[in-house]
């Protein structure tokens, strides 16, 4: 038998080295976007301090998208657009986060609340960092365009790229844990999203602007996304008399 | 560095995003189209031909710039294991190529604006026309080979075709989102005839490039807006999809 004949040995794939005690924010941010298994695995651990270091990360992101957000009407709802967005994402995870812990424990997933809690922060924070990326676009085109329909189409667009990439990584975070199954967190995503996209109507307006903060009136977003879809920042501009 | 190693990369182009390579890239990109720029514009005067020399490589800085972090993003969580450099001097590589074509056509278009008739004579509506259809067809051969050879540049990198094809597509539709309101806001570029020559328009971030063309196929279509736009879509989508699949086997593997 010749020596080249001898089959070499099959080298298995090397092993990622594991994530440093000090988990900083670059390292967070690196881990995100490049090793979401060896994350998960480390938020495992205690002690990781990552929870609110990605609530940061996500909150600090939301708010700048935000005020994009608010250079569409501008006056106060440059704060006001950033402030509204922010509560809402917040308020929208705190309420769904029971239902996630269940649904993820339905699907096989064996994680912990507080592991849990790290891992949406985590996810949170990657949206956040995805409706950076979108901010540049969204703000030249809320500088150009005075259409509702058109801004509000873009920013729900870009929510719901940025909450898909979320998503699939909570989706690594209960497979990489035990889950077995899909669908649990399938309806879990819907129902958030769901969510989400109430709040845009529930805290309106947050792309125009109106004389009262926040309205009473209860609508479902579908409903105030038909009223408002073909209607101008700008105000119609009323003919003259023919005197 | 030279001009052939930019247009037959190795497989390990993406490996060394070194300043100085991405400097040749962008420089290559820019010397290309600015040469292009200056022909596009040359008809309506030579002035509007050193505008649209300043204009188009400003349009792709900005485009590219504005969609850095966005594209850094997708080209690492669509899978294909590219860094923020990486994914800069993939793109930038795509773009530089497309400017190579449209740059080694410039004598071309430089002597079709000179033999087309002035933007005074009375025939110049159907010069501009003729002049319009031409560029955008060359700048949609360039486009699209340009990012055949993008695809054929992420594939070597990524661990799966699919996950090369998802970041092609991904940056393709950021940036042609983008890029295409830029181009508005940029404007003129072509300069229609009896519009005056200036570097922008009086009010360049008035409306926006898509209300625009919706407004043209609606009109177009006599009120038909939607399905006269989903007929378009198709139109350019279909052979865009194909050539992509196309390029799926013909595609290197390391």
């Amino acid at each position: 038998m010749n020596p080249q004949d001898i089959p070499s040995p099959v080298q298995p794939p090397p092993l990622e080295a594991p994530l440093p005690d000090q988990l900083d924010l670059k390292t967070l941010f690196e881990a995100l976007l490049r090793r979401p298994q060896a994350l998960v695995a480390r938020l495992a651990e205690p002690n990781h301090g990552a929870t609110g270091r990605f609530a940061i990360m996500a909150v600090v992101s939301i708010l700048l998208f935000g005020f994009v957000l608010g250079c569409f009407a501008k006056h106060e709802q440059l704060w006001a657009a950033p402030a509204k967005i922010s509560a809402g994402l917040i308020f929208s995870a705190l309420i769904c986060f029971p239902s996630l812990y269940i649904f993820s424990t339905l699907a096989g997933a064996r994680v912990s609340i507080s592991q849990l809690a790290a891992c949406l922060a985590g996810a949170l924070a990657l949206a956040g960092l995805l409706l950076l990326g979108f901010a540049p676009a969204v703000w030249i085109f809320a500088e150009s365009t005075d259409s509702f329909g058109f801004m509000g189409t873009l920013a729900i667009g870009s929510w719901i790229i940025a909450v898909a990439f979320a998503l699939k990584f909570l989706k690594s975070v209960i497979f990489a844990t035990g889950g077995t199954q899909k669908a649990p967190l399938t309806i879990w995503s819907i129902v958030f999203l769901l969510v989400t996209l109430q709040m845009t109507t529930s805290l309106r307006p947050i792309l125009g602007r109106s004389d009262v903060m926040l309205t009473q009136e209860k609508k479902f977003f579908l409903q105030h996304w038909g009223d408002t879809f073909g209607t101008s920042l700008k105000p119609a501009v009323a003919e003259k008399p023919d005197l | 560095m030279n001009l052939r190693q930019l247009i037959q990369p190795a497989p390990d182009w993406l490996d060394a995003p070194s300043p100085q390579r991405v400097a040749f890239v962008a420089l290559t990109a820019c010397a290309g189209l600015a040469l292009y720029g200056f022909t596009v514009g040359y008809w309506r005067d030579p002035i509007m031909g050193c505008y649209v020399a300043v204009k188009l490589p400003l349009l792709i800085a900005l485009t590219l710039a504005c969609n850095g972090l966005l594209n850094g993003l997708l080209g690492l969580l669509l899978g294909t294991g590219l860094g923020f450099r990486q994914s800069l001097l993939a793109l930038l590589t795509s773009f530089a190529l497309a400017a190579l074509i449209l740059g080694s056509l410039a004598p071309i278009t430089f002597f079709l604006a000179w033999n087309a008739p002035t933007p005074e004579s009375p025939g110049a509506s159907a010069a501009h026309s003729a002049y319009l259809v031409t560029h955008t067809a060359l700048i949609g051969f360039a486009g699209i080979t340009a990012n055949l050879h993008l695809h054929r540049l992420l594939a070597v990198k990524a661990p799966t075709a699919a996950a090369a094809t998802a970041t092609l597509l991904a940056w393709l539709g950021g940036n042609a989102f983008l890029g295409a309101q830029f181009s508005w806001i940029l404007r003129p570029f072509f300069g229609t005839p009896g519009l005056k020559v200036q570097f922008l328009r009086d009010d360049p971030f008035d409306g926006t490039f898509y209300e625009a063309v919706w407004h043209a196929i609606n009109k177009i279509s006599g009120g038909f807006g939607l399905p006269a736009l989903c007929v378009l879509m198709l139109f350019l989508t279909a052979p865009i999809l194909h050539a992509i699949y196309k390029n799926h086997r013909t595609t290197p593997r390391p």
